[in-house]
């Protein structure tokens, strides 16, 4: 008698439970299917929208600074800064988040991410606040945004999001080991190999690897294959061309410098800006956004500059770095209020000094060609290396699914790298794999 | 205490209303909800909108080479952790439980890497398993031998993780294994010494037997432990399963599915093929235990 009660008891309960869940969600979904309508305008009453960001350091200082400018100039507008961590718990965050139907208003998203957030109709379409007469942007306005950022913040034909915090590789350099190994910052694949091989050997007892790599070296693949002259991924026919002649030719090129001990991973040191700043590893490609890291950790330590990426058969280089959407769960008053913020965000004021604290790209042609701007790089040359790199600018996958295809051809270059497979095996099951990732979401 | 009566369940139903709450919304509906979700084959995960219902998501599974590996992986760090770890801390609690000098200060030694945070305990373990600057290699390097890669070889993360991993889960069988210690009798041990039994005949004779209900029940949580394993490798190898995913387990596997590539049905389906595995395990660990601890 009384284990049945009990069971049934039980029972009741979990079905109580289940019940008040589904019948709050669809009330959800009703309230989500009016909100959908787009209002833009002004923002009239008081609204309060919260940015959900992973910047920490000098970043969340510089954009503490911006924010709180934004505010004291907008009264009925409150942007409240909530830092989530790094990228990965960001992105947990608004998964939890969006299950749970806490989203904030807006956050930083790399664009592989926006696709996701895309394909569960979590983001709202930015094109009608961009075409609003009174508070959009004009056409010039538009058009002063960095083309690939621009390019890469569209998803057939409509913006998603906006470009905040865009970064580049680089070549860093140790200037006192060039300098006394009579080496020129390379800007070919050929010199890059040479250099290597010159730069390599010991000093004072310490050994030096000529070259660096980050550990990622693998998800940095697709600038590689196209410096080397060959295409990546064929987005739209969701097809996978990397495994030929000129991704061998890449694939090798990394491979041979890592195998005959002329370059190096950063393996347990995490990232290269460690070695590098030790004085371990004479030059490496890294992101932009480490100079601040490097310049930190080189002082007193080594003398360093940065120089672009060395060119292949073409110069091509992935630009990263995240974007920022608007949820589609947020009010149209907060949406409208987001918007205001992301314009003041990003005009040219605003991204010059973002680029000057952090390291980070100005996101507009309007600040890179600011005198402001100028007399900075000026001051301080590796800043304005990246930069460099723009009119060869492009950016990663970003298909559906592109973390999965991302991790799969890391981890066969990772066998690659470590001497497990020929590049040839590699890279064929690095295809399969890939292909299996894509065919899967198709 | 008279038979229950509708009056008396009820009050004791309060008292456990509480608890009962705690454990059914964060254990039981959720166990529950990914049962469901593993069977999901088309799904708006968001709006909870379930489009058709299959086994596609074990399907998968089954044919995807990365669960095989992260379920050898898994197979493999269970067997080298567990033995060992329950060898090696009742070694200890053996040791600790005799007279020794500054016995109090070596039990919260040996307890503190059980309660010291995994990150703060992998940082200072990166440290030491590092090729060229690490205290590990320094030392094999006096003995002769020549530097490992420990973190970066995938021949060597499975190792080094093992080895992480029973030093840290040490502590907690020790405490188990003192206090079953405590339980014998001494009476067992002053008679079998006037009988002439040695240390070791003892050990074998008196202390293994009376113990083995406490060793049970430790080789149980290690091995459901073990198999659980994620915050080590997360933490150890930076936010990566290891060199070339050498160090991907089941627990890493659904982590990467659920929030990597937000594959939902995928992830579910692979934490009930864990659970699965664990149950069946422990059932024969129950079976063996049956008969083997008599007391």
């Amino acid at each position: 008698m009384k284990k049945w009660s009990s069971i049934l008891i039980s029972i009741l309960f979990v079905l109580l439970l289940a019940a008040c869940n589904s019948s709050s969600s669809t009330e959800e979904k009703e309230e989500k299917q009016q909100e959908t309508k787009e209002t833009t305008g002004k923002v009239q009453e008081p609204v309060e929208i919260e940015f959900w960001h992973a910047m920490s350091g000098n970043l969340e200082t510089a954009l503490t600074k911006i924010t709180d400018d934004f505010n004291s100039q907008n009264d009925s507008i409150n942007v409240k800064l909530v830092n989530q961590g790094g990228y990965g718990d960001l992105s947990q965050k608004i998964m939890a988040a969006a299950k749970a139907n806490t989203l904030p208003t807006i956050s930083q998203a790399y664009e592989d991410w926006t696709t996701e957030y895309i394909q569960n109709n979590l983001v709202a379409d930015l094109t009608p606040y961009i075409n609003d007469k009174e508070n959009g942007f004009t056409e010039e306005e538009l058009n002063d945004i960095v083309d690939v950022f621009r390019d890469a913040n569209m998803w057939d034909g409509k913006y998603y999001s906006m470009p905040f915090n865009k970064s580049t590789r680089i070549l860093f350099y140790n200037k006192g080991l060039l300098e006394e190994a009579n080496v020129e910052p390379p800007t070919t694949w050929d010199e890059l190999e040479a250099a290597a091989k010159k730069l390599t050997g010991s000093k004072d007892g310490k050994n030096i690897v000529g070259m660096g790599f980050e550990n990622g070296v693998g998800h940095e693949l697709p600038a590689w294959v196209k410096q080397a002259g060959g295409e990546f991924i064929d987005e739209k026919e969701g097809k996978v061309l990397f495994n030929s002649p000129e991704g061998i030719e890449a694939l090798s090129f990394i491979n041979s410098m890592i195998q005959d001990g002329t370059a190096r991973l950063a393996g347990e040191d995490g990232y290269m800006s460690g070695p590098f700043t030790r004085g371990d590893v004479a030059m490496y490609i890294g992101s932009s956004a480490g100079i601040s890291y490097v310049a930190k950790d080189a002082e007193g330590n080594i003398e360093w500059s940065a120089a672009p990426i060395p060119k292949g058969k073409e110069a091509a280089n992935a630009f990263m770095g995240t974007n920022i959407n608007i949820f589609q769960s947020a009010t149209d008053e907060q949406k409208t209020a987001a918007w205001e913020y992301i314009k003041f965000l990003i005009n040219t004021e605003n991204t010059t000094y973002w680029a000057k604290e952090t390291g980070y790209l100005p996101v507009r042609y309007s600040a890179l060609e600011s005198e402001d701007w100028k007399k900075y790089i000026e001051e301080v040359p590796v800043y304005g290396v990246g930069q460099q790199q723009l009119d060869s600018g492009f950016f990663d996958p970003r298909m559906v699914g592109a973390y999965g295809i991302k991790n799969a051809i890391n981890k066969e270059v990772e066998l690659v790298l470590l001497g497990q497979k020929t590049v040839e095996q590699g890279l064929a099951d690095a295809e399969k794999a890939a292909q299996a990732e894509l065919d899967k979401v198709k | 205490m008279g038979r229950p009566t509708l009056k008396s369940t009820f009050t004791a139903f309060l008292y456990l209303l509480p608890a009962l709450l705690i454990i059914t919304v964060f254990t039981i509906y959720p166990i529950i909800k990914s049962l469901l979700i593993s069977f999901y084959n088309d799904y708006d995960f968001f709006q909870d909108i379930v489009y058709e219902r299959g086994i596609d998501s074990y399907i998968y599974l089954w044919n995807d080479p990365n669960f095989h590996l992260a379920l050898k992986n898994t197979f493999i760090f269970v067997i080298g952790v567990v033995p060992c770890s329950i060898i090696l801390s009742l070694l200890i609690a053996i040791l600790l439980n005799t007279n020794i000098k500054l016995r109090a200060l070596f039990r919260t030694v040996y307890f503190i890497p059980f309660v010291t945070s995994v990150v703060a305990v992998s940082i200072v373990w990166r440290w030491i398993f590092h090729t060229e600057y690490g205290v590990l290699n320094y030392f094999l390097g006096l003995f002769g031998v020549d530097p490992i890669a420990w973190l970066t070889d995938p021949k060597w993360a499975m190792p080094s993780l093992i080895i992480l991993s029973i030093w840290k889960g040490l502590g907690y069988n020790i405490i188990i294994f003192l206090a079953g210690l405590q339980n014998i009798n001494d009476q067992y041990y002053l008679a079998a010494k006037i009988d002439g039994a040695s240390a070791i005949k003892r050990f074998f004779f008196i202390t293994v037997p009376l113990l083995s209900p406490t060793t049970f029940f430790v080789s149980v949580v290690s091995i459901i432990g073990s198999f659980k394993v994620f915050d080590e490798i997360y933490a150890l190898f930076g936010g990566q399963p290891g060199p070339a995913s050498s160090a991907l387990t089941v627990v890493y596997y659904i982590f990467e599915k659920f929030y990597g590539e937000w594959n939902f049905g995928v992830a579910s389906a692979a934490a009930y093929c864990l659970f699965i595995i664990i149950f069946i395990l422990t059932l024969i660990q129950l079976y063996i235990g049956k008969r083997k601890v008599t007391y």
